[in-house]
């Protein structure tokens, strides 16, 4: 329309408009929000591995180079540069990691299944070099965005930070908050771009605020009403998970969170001696959960047992529910049954399936079981190999340990003079120092320091924490692992393992021997409580509570013993018993009897403690994955619906229909009458018919006003937009009257809007 | 908007006549039309283009059966305005000479002297133009186009105002010579009258069997007001929506026929939408008025490849498909 191509004249309105000023700054805001919003998430990350101090100063430099280069450089010259900071930065990542810039240019297919790993919801804390990583990925985005908003391109500016955030997104590391808030950022920018470009008004603010409102509202109603039961849209919430995102949902599927609580037979072992059947373990500690860094690999017949002397134990094991893990005595060195085929190994040595077992499945492992005397241990010195320390998280603090929580610790070990002494002392202080109670709130921020310090009980997961964090304060390599306590023996080497069997315990390095568990749980009072639930759901006629013969044999066989061993692992810390690992495996020891307890606390909670209090088949993690997996999908939706929605043109519609009701910012007089006009001819095409192409407004009126009683009012509307077009313009008077003529006319036929 | 464009007559050289306000052009024309139509009955659409055709600085060509009034239209006219009037009776054997006029050698004064032709007047009726050799018809092409004349070399200006409307005869093609496409193209309007309705005619009898109405015409407006008029029309605005539109009527035309408008057409065109804005007291020219002088405008023309389709079809055709904005 060549009535557009004229140049707009911004009549300044002093009321109404603000100046660009405003918009600017609340744009610029906005980018640096989307900006803090991605860098927020990845200082989550270097606060748990460290390097945030780097990843700031990074990001800060960043923002001031590409305020600086903004009017030096040109926007493909800046692009370019963007792209080689990230390709410098990942350059430098995968140098670190060993990996070699040769052998990525050479395995591109590896690095573009990373990324797929990534973007399909592998969190970014289960990367090795999870901290490298991010300081090659922060810099790139940020001096982009901020390049292009300095520049007054808030559209394109918000493409990069908006991506960078997607990723995040769907690596599950960005909560719904965060990626509100950036998404939102996202939106402010560009509205507040657009709105300063065409030197908008407080109206259409207005209008960005109702956006927002609705954006919000909408998107929090669409990510609660899926999961309703757990919350899930402010990940980490305050309902004390203690493991959080370890593992992918599907891997851990058989698991679920009120199962574990649930006093439900989840497997048998026929085994040669009584041991801790491990699930999982965990290397890094995020403040309020456990995360296994690494990659799997496939099950390739073998992984590697401990460096030093083992006892070879063989086990059977038979599902007796779902099941999304491989249990067995650490440390698994060999596998077989179908169970087991394209099993997946960890990083650290820890099997695990590739699809659900399900009931009846059966697989046989064979064990390294490492037992040393404690002298040995004593003797170990502290010649670690490498790979236990330096590429592996087995010392990761994190970088909000206080100096309080290393100087308590340093108070509890002062005796001791060898590591294996140190360990023993920290766990019998926890043992003997905190209560056992299922019924605890999940403290908020450091879950090891909050333990030490502000509580006095907890179950297995908050004394396995505390005490796998205060070995990293002595500089102690130590992890986390979870798995399910021997269960009820009811016959010669057969244990039946519960629900309530879940458990976590601490495994220590020792060079030459390997990892050695230990277990910072007090066992005294939970057998108790563990055998209470058991008889309960017995007799509430719980089918699943045993299986053949299991309800004829006593429970407290166990207990029995665990007694004798609840006793005997207090006062053995001096002798051998403290590493359980080997008291445990082989009879009947105190580990057992802690064990029970710590599954059943995990159903006392929330549903979400309960899940930490369980083993590894962690249910919360399930539930938090779900939650972030829904995000995705809801996110995608929403882009696709996006897209839809523009591709079938109802945005245009819905402007359009907006537009015929509400006319906007007033501008040139001259502009506003023709518009007014447009505005009449349509409510015209609604009533009656459409303006033909080759009628003019006078034919078009009175052809209408010769066939039906067309409302003279119109007329003058149209000897408005007359004069505008062909008359050489109107004045601000004449273009307000005809618009306020066609908002009359609108409003009498949307009765709705009579009342305005 | 009824105050005269400011700037216009500080603009204009002096010699140039102050353009009277477009509300009185209504009244001029209203006053020319009421008196013409006491000579020509019914006509009212024809009359009105004249004198727009008039007014708009442009030539008007009547095709028509003998017999329905052409003449009479064009000289009620003329002699409605006080000006001078000369007709032109087109037969084949007319001279180039006889139209512009000739040196002839003055015996007395011992030189030549210019006896001016019929052409040298206001409005020039060039009776049944289309039975003169093409020749001669040429004599007319120049006048029409330049508004002068050259004789021997010598080129002279014709009168102001100038306008020619010719007659043309649409029966007896065996005696007729076609007018040129070129000399076409520079009648800004061709017109027929048709015939009248039994109601008119036999007002048209009653007037006639007397006293033949035209011999006692009174002018109702002299020369000066015409020229006046016209200066008014010429500084009718017309919009940049409104020349878009006119190309784009002329850009159809040209697609769907062999030979579509030239731009001298589109000219006219406006000018004529021009005079049509002023007759209806208006200061801007409106699609409307574009819409009204296209038919007598453009039609006449485009050359179509079919015998099916003229030049009226296809831009009735062009009104209707081309866009209004």
């Amino acid at each position: 329309m060549s009535t557009d191509s004229r140049g707009r004249t911004v009549d300044v309105d002093l009321e109404q408009s603000v100046g660009a000023g405003p918009f600017r700054l609340l744009a610029l805001a906005c980018v640096a929000a989307l900006i803090g919003s991605y860098v927020w998430v990845l200082r989550e990350v270097t606060q748990v591995v460290g390097g945030t101090g780097s990843l700031l100063v990074l990001v800060g430099t960043m923002l001031v180079a590409a305020t600086v280069l903004a009017r030096a450089i040109r926007p493909r010259t800046a692009t370019a540069a963007a792209i080689v900071v990230v390709v410098v930065g990942f350059a430098y990542y995968l140098e670190a990691t060993g990996v070699g810039v040769d052998a990525a240019l050479a395995a591109t297919g590896t690095i573009l299944d990373d990324t797929a790993a990534l973007a399909t919801g592998l969190p970014l804390l289960r990367m090795v070099e999870a901290g490298l990583w991010t300081l090659g990925f922060a810099p790139g985005p940020a001096f982009l965005s901020w390049y292009l908003a300095v520049r007054g391109r808030y559209a394109l500016a918000v493409v990069p930070g908006g991506l960078a955030l997607l990723f995040l997104v769907l690596t599950g590391d960005a909560g719904t908050t965060i990626t509100l808030i950036g998404t939102a950022s996202g939106i402010g920018a560009v509205g507040f771009g657009e709105l300063e470009r065409r030197g908008g008004s407080v109206a259409q603010a207005d209008l960005l605020a109702v956006v927002f409102a609705a954006m919000i509202v909408l998107s929090l109603s669409v990510t609660i009403l899926p999961g309703e039961d757990e919350g899930a849209t402010f990940s980490g919430g305050g309902d004390g998970t203690l493991e959080g995102t370890i593992d992918t949902a599907d891997e851990r599927s058989g698991i679920s969170g009120q199962v574990d609580l649930s006093p439900e037979v989840r497997f048998t072992v026929d085994s040669q001696e009584q041991s801790y059947w491990r699930t999982g373990v965990y290397d890094r500690f995020a403040g309020d959960e456990w995360v296994r860094s690494g990659s799997l690999d496939e099950y390739d017949g073998s992984i590697d047992g401990p460096p030093g002397d083992h006892e070879t134990v063989s086990q059977r094991v038979t599902a007796q529910t779902e099941l999304g893990v491989l249990p067995g005595a650490a440390q698994q060195i060999e596998l077989e049954g179908p169970p087991v085929r394209h099993a997946e190994v960890s990083a650290h040595g820890q099997p695990q399936p590739a699809d659900t077992l399900v009931e009846g499945d059966e697989y046989a492992v064979e064990s390294a079981i490492v037992d040393p005397d404690p002298d040995e241990l004593r003797a170990a010195g502290t010649d670690y190999p490498d790979d236990v320390i330096d590429d592996n998280d087995y010392l990761q603090l994190p970088e909000d340990t206080s100096s309080e929580f290393e100087e308590y610790t340093a108070e509890v070990t002062a005796e001791a003079e060898t590591n294996y002494d140190a360990a023993v002392a920290v766990e019998q202080y926890l043992r003997s120092s905190k209560g056992y109670s299922l019924d605890v709130d999940q403290p908020a921020g450091n879950v090891a320091e909050e333990f030490l310090f502000e509580m006095d009980e907890g179950y297995c997961v908050y004394f396995a924490t505390s005490m796998v964090q205060m070995l990293r304060a002595e500089e102690i390599p130590a992890r986390y692992a979870t798995g399910y306590t021997s269960g009820q023996e009811i016959d010669d080497g057969e244990y039946v393992v519960r629900g309530l069997d879940a458990h976590a315990w601490v495994e220590v390095y020792f060079p030459d021997h390997g990892w050695v568990a230990f277990e910072p749980t007090p066992g005294d009072a939970r057998e108790d409580e563990h055998n209470d639930r058991l008889e309960e759901a017995r007799e509430d006629g719980h089918d699943d509570v045993d299986i053949e013969e299991s309800e004829d044999v006593p429970i407290s066989d166990d207990e029995d013993e665990e007694e004798e061993s609840d006793g005997e692992e207090p006062n053995e810390s001096d002798d051998e018993e403290p590493n359980e690992s080997d008291d445990g495996q082989a009879d009947d020891d105190g580990p057992d009897d802690t064990e029970p307890d710590d599954t059943e606390p995990g159903d006392a909670d929330d549903g979400t403690s309960a899940n930490g209090g369980s083993g590894d088949g962690f249910d919360p993690q399930e539930v938090v994955t779900i939650t972030r997996e829904q995000l995705a999908i809801g996110l995608l939706a929403l882009i696709g619906l996006a897209a839809g929605v523009r591709r079938t043109g109802a945005s245009r519609r819905a402007r359009r229909e907006f537009r015929l009701y509400w006319h906007g910012r007033r501008g040139d007089p001259d502009e506003d009458a023709r518009r007014a006009y447009r505005r009449l001819e349509r409510l015209l095409a609604r009533e009656y018919r459409p303006r033909r192409r080759g009628e003019s407004s006078r034919q078009y009126l009175s052809a209408l006003s010769a066939a039906e009683s067309l409302d003279p009012r119109a007329e003058r509307v149209a000897r408005c937009y007359e004069r505008a077009t062909y008359g050489g313009g109107v004045d601000r008077e004449a273009a307000d009257e005809a618009i306020a003529t066609v908002d009359d006319l609108a409003r009498e036929r949307l009765p709705l809007l009579d009342r305005f | 908007m009824s105050e005269p464009t400011p700037q216009s007559a500080a603009d204009r050289a002096p010699s140039e006549p102050e353009p009277l306000p477009v509300s009185t052009i209504e009244d001029l024309c209203t006053d020319v039309e009421s008196n013409v139509s006491r000579v020509i009955v019914g006509h009212d659409d024809a009359i009105e283009h004249v004198i727009t055709a008039v007014l708009g600085r442009g030539h008007v060509l009547l095709d028509d059966v003998p017999g329905v009034g052409k003449t009479m239209l064009a000289r009620s006219i003329a002699r409605s305005v006080d000006c001078t009037f000369r007709r032109i009776q087109f037969t084949p054997d007319l001279l180039p000479a006889d139209v512009t006029g000739v040196n002839v050698f003055n015996q007395k004064s011992r030189e030549f002297e210019f006896n001016a032709g019929p052409i040298f007047a206001n409005v020039v009726l060039g009776d049944e133009i289309n039975r003169a050799p093409p020749k001669t018809q040429s004599a007319l092409l120049e006048a029409m186009a330049e508004e002068q004349v050259t004789v021997d070399g010598e080129t002279r200006s014709l009168p102001d105002p100038f306008t020619v409307i010719a007659t043309q005869n649409a029966v007896e093609p065996n005696q007729t010579y076609e007018l040129p496409f070129a000399e076409i193209d520079r009648f800004m309007k061709k017109l027929s009258l048709g015939y009248p309705d039994a109601e008119e005619e036999t007002e048209l009898l009653g007037r006639a069997v007397g006293h033949h109405p035209i011999d006692s015409l009174e002018p109702v407006t002299d020369l000066e007001t015409l020229v006046r008029a016209r200066e008014t029309v010429a500084e009718i605005r017309v919009e940049e929506p409104v020349r878009a539109y006119a190309t784009r009527l002329a850009g159809y035309t040209r697609e769907h026929a062999r030979i579509g408008v030239s731009p001298r057409a589109t000219i006219s065109l406006l000018r004529a939408a021009q005079a049509r804005a002023a007759l209806a007291g208006r200061e801007y020219v409106v699609p409307d008025d574009v819409q009204m002088e296209a038919p007598v405008v453009l039609s006449h023309r485009i050359r179509t490849e079919s015998r099916d389709r003229d030049g009226e079809s296809v831009v009735a055709d062009a009104l209707e498909y081309t866009t209004v904005e």
